[in-house]
């Protein structure tokens, strides 16, 4: 029974709040809207969260995935501004820019954690703040709204239909980064070096793993994840909010991380995991909205959530 | 007197101990044997509080206690001096001795009290450190003494000593020796756990023997072949499989390698199918010479081709022991796409040739005995298809059933053709095993003995670097 919590903890836990709130609500809940603006409103998170689970997991963390979403999206909206040739090659311009932006940041923190031998949480402290500080020299400290184009929010508005509900872009990301993310912790070989590097560093570094490699390859990867939630974000607003935007986001991707059973000891995790995380922080955010928790004290009531969750799932103390 | 009344210790599936009885006399060495497995750990965290026993009691001076904590036990008189040391590397030694019951002068410390208290603590073991040098920068044997002296600074009546001789050279091995017995005219009672038969007949008044959590019996005056037989339960007849001649041609030669620690090039072939011996102390540079070769250290020597080194040091560099079986065996020939099938199969490939007793092979290592851990770390290397195997130290730690099913193993693969470089500190492991011993001392290869002339007084002398 215990082992059952443990591993299935974050699936049950969200299973009995989705019960809850259906039964109290059901109206609002049971409803296909109700779900998708549940993952519509996560994914962005729900990316970042994909690329923090493969850090975690090589022990190491990111606190610079908030303000890097911002950095990279600024990036890519300020470059698509600035374009005046056809439609298409703009918006294609601007993509590259926010996912490479994304992706060279990550690579950065990478080297100077793997190569420069700077602890990760110091690592990437620093780059919470400058990312965050170019992000606002761009904007102007401001707002940097898409101007010179109309078809550039159609990646965050639009979707696949599925009947009359429409399943956006951001969401197919989340979903399909996850699954990306899946099959490359589980069946590369990079995967199972992450893993081995976070359980062991020493003894993989024997076992002939190249352990700075695996790691800067995990800082990268979790840029190009947050390329994609900055991508999500900025089209979905048709703007970059350069100082609010992905605030405080890398505490909401620890967070999912943590619920969805990842050790941040490093070494042991799951993707899945993570994903239902996600999904269950989005569902405790949308519960206190439905039951009227006045906003001032929902920060409160969702970390005494998450206490309980992780007390749930905790292994025996060594 | 201190002593265990019929223990019954029960896990989820198994039973630990079984009616275990042991009375440890003041000022009396009682030595515990048994192989990996057989109870012998779980009877010392009772004692020492670590874990309360689901039937049976410990008794002091016939009071039967039950121990919620270490700190209980600890009150009580009862020590343990664990085969990881358990110190703060960033205290001092003074620091460390009165950690958790520091001396108090009204709300605060008293330090004059603590470092009087150590030096105290610190004269009685003989140790010439002083109170206020950090314990990280201690070398191991200091740290051990340490650790004993703390003990004795708290009053201890037993203490127990797990494995105490297994990171320390001989000379330092001697020191210990000295100080249990100064312990012992102390009036202190020691429990002694060693895999080191010989040292166990030579300090130990009364042993016990532990097999498959039951009580085998108290013994004295036991040899080393009657203990062993009494761990195995049968006769250990031959722990050696008899020599096979090498092959002629020379597989790996390393001529003047050169290591950055190293003070004098080493010189070094061995033939295909041979088993070359490294000795000497620990610390001698054994250790060196096999990570360089294998090209886990900045060397002159040539870019490793099927070399394969198995660490001395399983649970740090070995194993990832928190992770499962298949998944350390697969590990350094992961290649392209893989797949759970994959990695179960390649482990199930090595489980029967070994003999690795595992029921799951997703199961942590770290559930695994010693014996069949080295066994998993073998099957990870011997994955890779080495021509030449470096094994350091293949049977630290391991029973001694397993020791023969190690020597077995590495009997068998020179046979099959591998080469074979034995690092090991077990004189008749190398005289036993080895074509060849080249023998080390102070970070220099200072002779090489071959065939009969392998002896343990020949090793001693060259590692001791004393003449004939």
């Amino acid at each position: 029974m215990k082992k059952i919590v443990r591993e299935y903890g974050v699936l049950i836990a969200f299973a009995l709040l989705f019960l809850v709130n259906g039964v109290r609500h059901a109206d609002v809940v049971l409803t296909p809207e109700f779900i998708r603006n549940l993952f519509n409103q996560n994914a962005t998170i729900g990316l970042m969260a994909v690329g923090m689970t493969f850090v975690i997991l090589t022990a190491g963390i990111d606190l610079s995935v908030g303000s890097l979403m911002a950095f990279s999206a600024a990036a890519g909206v300020t470059l698509l501004n600035k374009q005046t040739g056809p439609e298409t090659q703009s918006i294609a311009l601007a993509v590259l820019a926010t996912l490479g932006t994304g992706t060279l940041a990550g690579l950065a923190n990478g080297l100077v954690i793997a190569y420069g031998r700077v602890i990760p949480f110091v690592t990437t402290l620093i780059g919470l703040l400058a990312f965050r500080s170019l992000a606002m020299e761009l904007g102007d400290g401001g707002e940097i709204r898409v101007q010179s184009t109309q078809a550039f929010q159609r990646i965050g508005q639009e979707g696949i239909p599925i009947g009359n509900l429409v399943i956006t872009w951001p969401i197919l990301f989340w979903i399909a980064i996850s699954l990306l993310g899946s099959f490359l912790l589980n069946r590369t070989v990079w995967g199972r070096h992450v893993i081995a590097v976070g359980a062991n560093e020493k003894a993989a570094r024997y076992s002939g793993v190249n352990v700075n490699k695996v790691k800067v390859a995990a800082y990268a990867f979790a840029g190009l994840c947050v390329g994609v939630a900055g991508l999500s974000q900025a089209a979905r607003l048709n703007s970059v909010s350069s100082g609010q935007m992905g605030l405080y986001g890398e505490l909401d991707a620890i967070a999912a991380v943590v619920l969805g059973g990842t050790s941040l000891q490093g070494g042991a995790g799951r993707l899945w995991g993570t994903f239902v995380g996600v999904l269950l922080l989005g569902l405790i955010n949308n519960m206190m909205v439905v039951e009227g928790i006045s906003p001032e004290l929902r920060g409160a009531v969702k970390g005494l959530i998450i206490l309980a969750a992780v007390l749930l799932q905790r292994g025996k103390t060594p | 007197m201190i002593a265990a009344r019929n223990l019954r210790m029960e896990f989820p599936g198994a039973l630990a101990l079984d009616g275990v009885s042991v009375a440890f006399a003041p000022g009396e060495v009682h030595g515990l044997i048994g192989e990996n497995g057989a109870g012998k750990s779980t009877l010392l965290n009772i004692l020492s509080g670590v874990l309360a026993p689901t039937g049976g009691t410990v008794e002091v001076d016939g009071q039967p206690l039950t121990f919620r904590s270490v700190r209980e036990a600890e009150s009580k008189g009862i020590a343990m001096i664990h085969q990881e040391l358990n110190l703060v590397d960033t205290l001092t030694a003074a620091e460390n001795i009165s950690l958790g019951i520091e001396p108090r002068k009204g709300p605060f410390l008293d330090r004059v009290a603590v470092r009087e208290r150590a030096q105290k603590a610190l004269d009685s073991v003989g140790s010439d450190i002083s109170p206020s040098d950090v314990v990280g920068d201690l070398p191991l044997a200091q740290r051990q003494l340490l650790e004993i002296a703390k003990a004795g600074a708290r009053g201890a009546r037993l203490v127990i000593m797990d494995e105490p001789t297994a990171v320390l050279t001989e000379r330092e091995t001697a020191n210990l020796k000295t100080l249990i017995r100064k312990l012992k005219e102390q009036g202190i009672a020691i429990a002694y756990v060693s895999h080191r038969l010989d040292e166990v007949r030579e300090l130990c008044d009364r042993v016990t023997v532990l097999r498959d959590g039951k009580l085998v019996g108290e013994f004295q005056n036991l040899t080393e072949d009657q203990m062993a037989e009494h761990m195995v339960g049968r006769p250990v007849s031959d722990l050696f499989p008899a020599k096979i001649a090498p092959d002629s041609e020379v597989r790996f030669s390393f001529k003047d390698l050169l290591e950055p620690t190293l003070k004098a090039p080493v010189n070094l072939e061995i033939r295909k199918g041979e088993i070359v011996g490294l000795g000497g102390l620990v610390g001698s540079g054994r250790t060196e010479v096999g990570e360089a070769i294998a090209g886990l250290r900045p060397c002159n020597c040539p870019k490793p081709q099927k070399v394969a080194y198995v660490s001395e040091d399983r649970k740090a560099i070995g194993l990832h022991l928190s992770l499962p079986i298949d998944e350390n065996v697969i590990l350094p020939t992961l290649r392209n796409l893989v797949t759970p099938r994959r990695t179960r199969d390649t482990a199930q490939a090595w489980k029967e040739p070994l003999n690795i007793k595992a029921g799951d092979l997703g199961a942590a290592v770290q559930t695994l005995s010693g014996g069949n851990q080295q066994k998993v770390a073998l099957a990870k290397w011997l994955e890779t298809q080495p021509e030449l195997l470096i094994l350091d130290e293949p049977t630290r730690g391991v029973d001694i059933g397993a020791k023969a099913e190690i020597y077995k193993i590495i009997v068998d693969l020179a046979q099959q053709g591998k080469s074979i470089l034995l690092i090991s500190s077990e004189m008749p492991e190398l005289i036993g095993l080895c074509h060849r011993v080249l023998v080390m001392r102070e970070r220099r290869v200072v002779g090489e003995l071959e065939g009969d002339q392998i002896t343990e007084s020949a090793l001693i002398r060259l590692a001791a670097g004393v003449r004939p």
